[in-house]
């Protein structure tokens, strides 16, 4: 077989400019849905050794964000951005110089939360992004045309939109894996099973077991962020084991859907709307020559 | 939420909690241009729209200006919305769905709709002007009609667009919708005066008597939406600078227009449509700046130097 054979399957899509146009529109076969998976990430065993973000990097051929030293513990990658779908935070808790006290490192590798009613999702106006049969947050590249709503919309910060394609970027969960029944890529390159995958009922009961066993053991601030809804938000299909505030990791101490208010905001508009016609009706009505 | 673990003096201790956590979109002084031309747009449709039902003799005149200038306003936002995009010629994917869940979404298609009674009106006086009439008043008005809701659903979103955001600032502007649907028409009204004063006829002063009452209206609406924001501008590092801008356009846009038209009052006539066409200029430059200033709140950094710190919501 030829090296062009190779590039140019036998079932090759329809191309040039009026199937790039109607493309897009064309219906398509929605996958039967399956188990909905996600990520639990037990922080107390992350060593940060940024072997997710290598794995991520490598398999989705993301290219390098360049050398910079930002002077924040070990965190060069800063944020996680169109370019790192994983990003590990570094927090050093030490006493200061010759002082006594307890001291510990704090790390999480950060990713797409997957929210179940995600507000990018809800935000995407070309329907870009979907959930996957995974009941994963996954963003089509070929139909994402970089309008930055769901930017706007996260509250995560995680969505990103990139120089090089203008397109929005982020974690998919490794669909493309996952569809051939492998491990996404920085669930199995993680050397302590710190990120661990799977089905998300199973994680969540693993994820319980382990805040019981930690608390048995001493460790009482532990508890699990994202596993269940609150009032303001859905529960997450990437979700944490934590042992300090949320926001010392970066993360919504109480996350806000934004959705939640359109109601009254649309409301709001009409209501200011017909304020204005109003007034033009009455002024006119009166004054009319 | 369990209390965090007592560590003295902590080198970082804090870690990522003074970092803003949500990122600022992509959009900036464009972005404040595409809201002041959808307001210029529906808000001239509107009130036109309004007029020419109440009382078509009057506005007749006026009206055959007002829609060809309102497609001419929704050219160049459609221009802004399209030159914004990470992928300008993928704008028409916003068609391939409709979600009426997500503002954009229905901003667009209500754009998209607006567009065809818009074009048709437009043709219609264009064709009306050159000596090719015969449109029938039913067919006229079928076409406003059906083109109302859909300027009014153009208005709308853009505000509410914003506000369901997790921006700083965004979040918290609940009357930021209803101040820009309620300033497009008072713009629209301003424009349609630009057009009675230059084509000399139309019930001149009924509309400047209405745009004086609209600018009223609309300082409440701006006042209301500074309350929310004031908080946020005051947390900000270029905050100040944003409330200022923001008051500048109330007073330029809103109040020292209000002065104008009622100082033209006891003017002479020939000094009227002066300081009416400075007015609407000023309403205009008011508008893009209050529209800027809220634009650019969600670039500006803390005062503690991060990019803002996430409260939460509430």
């Amino acid at each position: 077989m030829t090296t062009r054979e190779l590039e140019v399957p036998a079932t090759a899509p329809p191309s040039g400019p009026v199937a790039t146009i109607l493309g897009p529109f064309l219906p398509v076969d929605r996958p039967e849905p399956r188990t909905p998976t996600g990520f639990y990430t037990d922080t107390t065993i992350c060593i940060g050794c940024k072997a997710c973000e290598v794995a991520c990097k490598q398999w989705n051929q993301l290219p390098s964000d360049g050398m910079h030293w930002s002077g924040d513990s070990y965190d060069n990658t800063e944020s996680l951005s169109a370019t790192s779908w994983r990003h590990v935070k570094f927090i050093e808790q030490f006493a200061s110089a010759g002082t006594q006290g307890p001291s510990r490192w704090l790390m999480m590798s950060d990713v797409c939360k997957h929210c179940t009613a995600a507000p990018c999702q809800h935000a995407c106006p070309t329907g870009a992004i979907i959930y996957n049969e995974f009941s994963n947050v996954y963003i089509q590249p070929d139909i994402c045309n970089g309008c930055a709503y769901c930017i706007a919309a996260c509250p995560f910060g995680v969505i990103t939109r990139s120089n090089l394609d203008g397109h929005a970027h982020k974690c998919t969960l490794c669909y493309d894996r996952q569809r051939d029944g492998l491990v996404p890529a920085c669930a199995k390159a993680c050397p302590t099973a710190s990120i661990q995958f799977g089905p998300i009922d199973e994680l969540r009961d693993r994820a319980r077991r382990r805040v019981e066993e930690l608390k048995s053991r001493g460790t009482s601030s532990a508890y699990l962020y994202g596993d269940a809804p609150t009032e303001n938000y859905s529960n997450l299909h990437s979700f944490y084991l934590l042992v300090d505030r949320p926001s010392t990791y970066g993360l919504p101490e109480s996350p806000f859907n934004p959705w939640l208010r359109m109601r009254g905001d649309y409301l709001r508009s009409l209501f200011g709307g017909l304020a204005g016609i109003v007034v033009l009706l009455i002024v006119w009505t009166l004054r009319m020559p | 939420m369990p209390n965090p673990v007592e560590l003295p003096s902590p080198m970082n201790a804090a870690g990522y909690a003074t970092r803003r956590v949500t990122k600022p979109p992509n959009w900036h002084e464009l972005v404040a241009f595409d809201m002041l031309f959808n307001n210029m747009t529906t808000g001239l449709f509107l009130v036109a729209a309004v007029g020419d039902l109440m009382s078509r003799p009057a506005f007749a005149p006026l009206t055959r200006l007002a829609y060809p200038m309102a497609l001419l306003f929704l050219t160049i936002d459609l221009a802004c919305l399209v030159l914004d995009l990470g992928h300008r010629f993928r704008f028409h994917h916003m068609l391939r769905v409709f979600k009426p869940g997500s503002p954009m979404s229905l901003g667009t298609w209500s754009l998209t709709a607006y567009s065809i009674p818009l074009g048709l009106l437009a043709t219609i006086e264009i064709l009306e002007r050159v000596g090719i009439g015969g449109v029938p008043t039913w067919l006229r008005t079928v076409l406003i009609v059906s083109g109302i809701p859909f300027a009014m659903g153009s208005a709308m979103y853009k505000g509410v667009l914003f506000s369901t955001t997790s921006q700083p600032g965004w979040k918290d502007a609940r009357w930021l919708g209803g101040y820009l649907t309620n300033s497009a028409i008072a713009i629209g009204c301003a424009e349609l005066l630009a057009i009675a004063d230059v084509d000399g006829q139309g019930p001149v002063l009924s509309i400047r008597t209405s745009l004086l009452a609209l600018l009223a209206i609309n300082l409440g609406f701006l006042v209301a939406l500074r309350a929310e924001l004031r908080p946020v501008f005051r947390t900000l590092k270029g905050g100040p600078r944003l409330d200022q801008m923001l008051i500048l356009g109330a007073v330029v846009g809103v109040l020292v227009p209000a002065m104008l038209i009622l100082v033209s009052e006891t003017v002479p006539a020939i000094a009227v449509a002066i300081l009416d066409g400075i007015a609407i200029a000023l309403v205009l430059a008011g508008n893009f700046l209050v529209r800027r200033s809220i634009v650019m709140l969600p670039h500006h950094e803390n005062d503690d130097g991060v990019v803002g710190r996430w409260d939460g919501g509430s």
